[in-house]
């Protein structure tokens, strides 16, 4: 599959990828109490169940905080925004958040998954990732 | 069942010891102990020694710098709170019979391993993502300015405070005071935090002396500092999303100690807490119940929680001015609080206090509030 112009995910057990270019992030819903948790886990800590099933995520939420970053690791170019999204199922997911000005991103804002290139693998192909985009934006 | 009783406190300068590795850090801060404790090292009859990135075995190397061997050692992992955890070990190893005599040492040496910001380990999702130790704390920030209407200028106020005591310590990282507009001034490294709003990369080491009721009697000449209570919680796994102004792990950890030490928050006199940000002051104070939700920046106007106000936090200069070796941070908060029951803090005295308060975090992992909390309550 290497070579697609879509790319792998690159953390296959959090974002699923499919050839169309859409996606979701994944996590774990219980089968007992219903609560939802990212990344999947073997139980749940509401209940302790076991009875776990993989799901995925809706792609619309709201964003709860964020800050700009401005010194980070090699691995990323700064400054970028990061926030945190609160996604319907009740699962607050951490992402970076781009299609926007960094000055103009607020509390409160509704946001919408969007794959995007997320650097390389070890043999120089593009990995997928995932970041948050301003959900105005990606209607237009 | 006995009571717990620190008798030796010892601790080196915190700051950049190139020359030097976490043995011989540990090692000083042992020596300042025994010395501290006036007795023969011999007596010592187990050790903890907490560190978090100095590789396999370095209790053992500190003890071996010192000639003491043979004792049962533990190391102990538990990020930031890995030296509070070491504390909490010993203490149960006496209250439980076990031993009368135990040391717990807390050792770092970060200057030549790390420069800037940490990160949680690659391996977490958050951290593929490029998540940095401040920017989760510049997230909280901004959302409890955003709900309590904190100003960026009262949030300076903390980093302010503690570098203006961290001036009155000589075993201090930094020895200056700043200003609000240094701080305001100083390199963005996540908004809305500034470099003055972090604390540093630190090397140090810090080391305390427990004994039994027995031990005590006999070796403590009268400086003995009871310890009243030595909490340790993990965090939950989220089941829905929480407040990221509010710590639960704090609160929860707080109660456990409060209840143990028989007092409640408003007994308590003075404090060291986990500034390991600006933010983190706040959401520990208030976390810990010292200041009701939402009231600390006004309190920090007030100059309440300075070493002449009602409720001192950080007089060593905590984390943002003393510094911030991980192991060695709890321990050394540990030797605050007896040098300040004690009456021995010169320049940084707090007025006759009775009951000090430690509290550590540690550790960023996804979906859980927060890795390890402690809080120890030491009564004189």
């Amino acid at each position: 599959m290497t070579g697609s112009a879509v790319g792998v995910s690159f953390r296959p057990g959090e974002l699923e990828v499919r050839p169309d270019g859409s996606g979701n992030l994944l996590g774990s819903r219980c089968g007992d109490c219903g609560a939802h948790f990212f990344p999947v886990r073997e139980a749940c800590s509401g209940c302790l169940s076991s009875n776990l099933e993989t799901v995925p995520f809706s792609t619309e939420g709201v964003l709860y905080t964020f800050s700009i970053v401005r010194q980070s690791t090699p691995a990323f170019e700064v400054p970028y925004a990061l926030g945190y999204v609160d996604f319907p199922e009740g699962v607050r997911i951490m992402g970076q958040i781009s299609g926007i000005e960094l000055d103009e991103i607020k509390i409160g804002m509704p946001v919408v998954l969007s794959l995007e290139p997320f650097g390389e693998d070890d043999e120089g192909n593009t990995l997928t990732g995932y970041r948050f985009v301003p959900a105005e934006a990606h209607s237009d | 069942m006995t009571d717990v009783h620190v008798v030796g406190v010892g601790m080196t300068r915190f700051g950049k010891h190139p020359d030097r590795d976490a043995a011989d850090l540990g090692a000083e801060a042992l020596h300042g102990a025994v010395a501290d404790a006036g007795i023969d090292p011999r007596l010592i009859e187990a050790a903890y020694v907490g560190h978090v990135f100095q590789g396999m075995v370095t209790g053992q190397r500190v003890l071996a710098q010192v000639g003491l061997a043979g004792l049962p050692l533990s190391n102990v992992e538990n990020a930031c709170s890995s030296g509070a955890t070491a504390i909490r070990e010993a203490s149960l190893a006496v209250r439980a019979g076990e031993h009368d005599v135990v040391i717990a040492i807390g050792t770092e040496h970060l200057t030549n391993k790390f420069r800037g910001a940490l990160t949680p380990d690659p391996s977490d999702p958050e951290a593929a993502v490029g998540a940095t130790m401040p920017s989760v704390y510049a997230m909280r920030a901004r959302r409890y300015m955003e709900e309590f209407g904190m100003t960026r200028e009262q949030l300076a106020l903390i980093p302010v405070k503690n570098k203006s005591n961290a001036a009155r310590n000589p075993l201090a990282h930094f020895r200056k005071e700043i200003t609000v507009e240094d701080v305001l001034e100083s390199r963005p490294i996540a908004d809305p935090l500034r470099l003055h709003d972090c604390s540093p990369v630190t090397d140090g080491a810090a080391a305390v002396i427990v004994m039994s009721d027995k031990a005590a009697k006999k070796h403590s000449n009268g400086r003995a500092v009871r310890l009243a209570a030595s909490a340790l919680r993990t965090g939950t796994v989220d089941v829905e999303p929480a407040s990221m102004t509010f710590e639960p792990l704090t609160w929860a950890t707080a109660q456990d100690a409060y209840e143990r030490a028989g007092i409640g928050p408003e007994d308590v006199d003075f404090a060291e807490v986990h500034d390991c940000f600006s933010i983190a002051e706040v959401l520990r104070v208030e976390g810990l119940g010292l200041f009701k939700q939402g009231e600390y920046p006004d309190a920090l106007e007030r100059g309440d929680a300075n070493i002449e106000g009602r409720l001192p936090i950080n007089p060593s200069g905590g984390l943002i001015g003393k510094g911030h070796p991980l192991g060695g941070t709890g321990v050394a908060q540990v030797v605050e609080l007896v040098r300040q029951l004690r009456g021995e803090s010169g320049d940084r005295q707090i007025e006759g206090p009775r009951v000090g308060l430690a509290h550590c975090r540690g550790g960023k992992a996804v979906g859980i509030e927060g890795a390890a909390c402690t809080v120890q309550i030491l009564i004189r």
